[in-house]
């Protein structure tokens, strides 16, 4: 069964979630036999997540009995999810009881709902076991296909790399339908672990009832700005044992203050990093280096590869270099998906992975990313793709843009000045970005050279 | 400006809200957009304009337009 989760105690609680309500692995086994009843395997169904039991049922029998679901956010807006249901044409939707909205329903249990939509079957590849899109906020439809194996190995290699076991409380407060969410729930349950899975605001009192139980937490740069001004260094966290990040760059400053604190409380600061298209995590940085190597990615994860391709193409394992960094292992996704018509395609990355990133390793074998060769920015843990808000914002308002900026801050150049005060708040709606991270400057025209890249500074 | 203006300025460029909205009804489970990052860019706003620094525990009470204010109030001596 997926994650052998059928090999667990069934008496052991998997996951507690915001109602105070709990369930076992044994509850996750007999679910997926109930929910096989109501739709064949290989459909397409849109799983709308939010951080609570319903909808990791929906996760773990959707995944045990061969139904592909594509996970977004329950709170997904709503001109990006038509595009999506109109595109991929799915045959079923599980979806939390508020958002049925007159919908026929089939089978209902934990405030979610199995809706038939009465789309046609869609054509799958065998092997093909989830769908994610690349950025939950850009509006993109852009997919990643995954495999069954690239779920059970990214789920193997985090338990590994953080030796997890059954007497962990993992935090699993990231979204569901964001990678790394994902991944922190995949690896506890293989671990046989316990997983405490929240919706809540980390500004909100019961969030902070629950770090206390947890042994570890999970989060992004973002997360912990939030943790240090609630001074969580000075709080009795005697359960904790490890700090994990990925989803982006933490500023110096901050690294060397959860390292410190780490250190100085016996617990455990680990640095990972990762990408939607390789199931998550791909590295990370042993807790007893934090102090010496600070900022960096460190080596990769049990299970992978990385290497370096150089402005020559000269691909290397060791020693120091610098280019484009590469990775390899068996959760390298299967490639993308932009229409339906794609979920029948099959490997297309063999077990590799350009990132995109550009990376320095030092004499110790350590990476550094030191830039992104990709057109998109991290802010938040959000993915921000710039052809994407530069396509939004054409189609919304039919004038010319660009867009550039850095991990703090999204920067639009529009020449039309009377979007000054309405785009960053059209960003916001469409992409979820706090519109206080948008820039928008206004210049007399968009200058583009002779093959048509931007020049304006 | 009073002190309610400063407020009142706070929320509506926080939220992106008219100030003809900022009631008992402007609650963080009311409001799309109050998140952990809106509450945060709130509260550095707030602290910034009435030169405060605020305990981490009345960060995590301030989930409404009302409470921010009775608690800016009886703790902060802020009065509007």
């Amino acid at each position: 069964m997926f994650l052998e989760l059928d090999r667990k105690e069934r008496q052991r609680t998997a996951a507690i979630d915001d109602s105070g309500r709990s369930i076992t692995y044994g509850d996750i086994c007999d679910f997926s036999l109930v929910f096989a009843k109501f739709l064949p395997q290989r459909s397409l169904i849109f799983l709308l997540a939010e951080n609570r039991i319903g909808s990791l049922l929906g996760y773990t029998a959707a995944l045990s009995n061969r139904i592909v679901p594509l996970i977004i956010s329950a709170a997904t807006e709503e001109g990006l999810y038509n595009h999506l249901y109109e595109l991929y044409k799915p045959e079923y939707l599980w979806l939390p009881n508020s958002k049925v909205e007159g919908k026929e329903v089939i089978f209902s249990a934990w405030e979610y709902c199995l809706v038939k939509t009465g789309n046609k079957p869609t054509p799958m590849y065998d092997e093909l076991s989830l769908l994610l899109p690349t950025s939950g906020s850009t509006g993109s439809p852009k997919l990643v296909r995954h495999c069954y194996r690239n779920i059970e190995a990214n789920a193997d290699n985090v338990r590994r790399l953080f030796k997890l076991d059954g007497s962990e409380k993992a935090m699993a407060i990231l979204p569901m339908h964001y990678t790394m969410g994902l991944s922190v729930i995949a690896s506890h349950l293989l671990a046989g672990a316990t997983l405490l899975l929240s919706g809540r605001s980390l500004l909100d009192k019961g969030f902070w009832a629950l770090l206390k139980e947890a042994t570890s937490f999970t989060g992004v740069p973002y997360s912990f700005e939030i943790l240090t001004k609630m001074r969580f260094t000075r709080m009795d966290l005697p359960n904790l044992k490890v700090i994990t990040q990925g989803g982006g760059k933490l500023t110096e400053a901050m690294w060397r203050s959860l390292a410190q604190y780490a250190k100085d409380n016996g617990k455990q600061f680990i640095a990972t990093y990762g990408q939607s298209e390789c199931t998550a995590r791909m590295a990370y940085l042993p807790a007893e280096m934090a102090m010496d190597k600070v900022c960096s990615i460190g080596i990769a994860e049990p299970g992978g590869q990385l290497s370096i391709v150089d402005d020559n193409g000269n691909e290397t394992f060791e020693r120091e270099a610098q280019g484009e960094m590469v990775y390899r292992g068996e959760n390298v996704t299967l490639g993308y998906a932009t229409c339906r018509e794609d979920l029948l395609k099959g490997d297309e990355n063999h077990g590799v992975m350009h990132t995109g990133d550009l990376a320095r390793r030092d004499a110790d074998g350590c990476y550094f990313i030191i830039g992104r060769l990709k057109r998109f920015l991290k802010i938040y843990g959000l993915r921000i793709g710039l052809d994407e808000v530069e396509r939004m914002i054409k189609t919304e308002y039919k004038t010319d843009c660009y867009c550039k900026g850095d991990d703090e801050k999204l920067i639009v150049l529009v020449t039309d000045a009377k979007l000054q005060d309405v785009l960053p708040s059209f960003i916001e709606e469409k992409t979820h970005l706090f519109h206080q991270r948008v820039e928008v400057k206004v210049v007399k025209e968009i200058l583009r050279n002779e093959a048509g890249k931007v020049i304006n500074q | 400006m009073t002190n309610l203006e400063k407020l009142n300025q706070i929320f509506c460029e926080v939220y992106s809200v008219e100030e003809s909205v900022l009631n008992e009804n402007f609650v963080n489970t009311n409001v799309d957009t109050w998140d952990s990052i809106h509450q945060l860019s709130m509260v550095a706003a707030i602290e910034e304009a009435f030169d405060l620094m605020m305990d981490a525990e009345d960060i995590l009470e301030m989930t409404s337009y009302e409470n921010v204010k009775q608690l800016l109030t009886s703790k902060y001596e802020i009065s509007f």
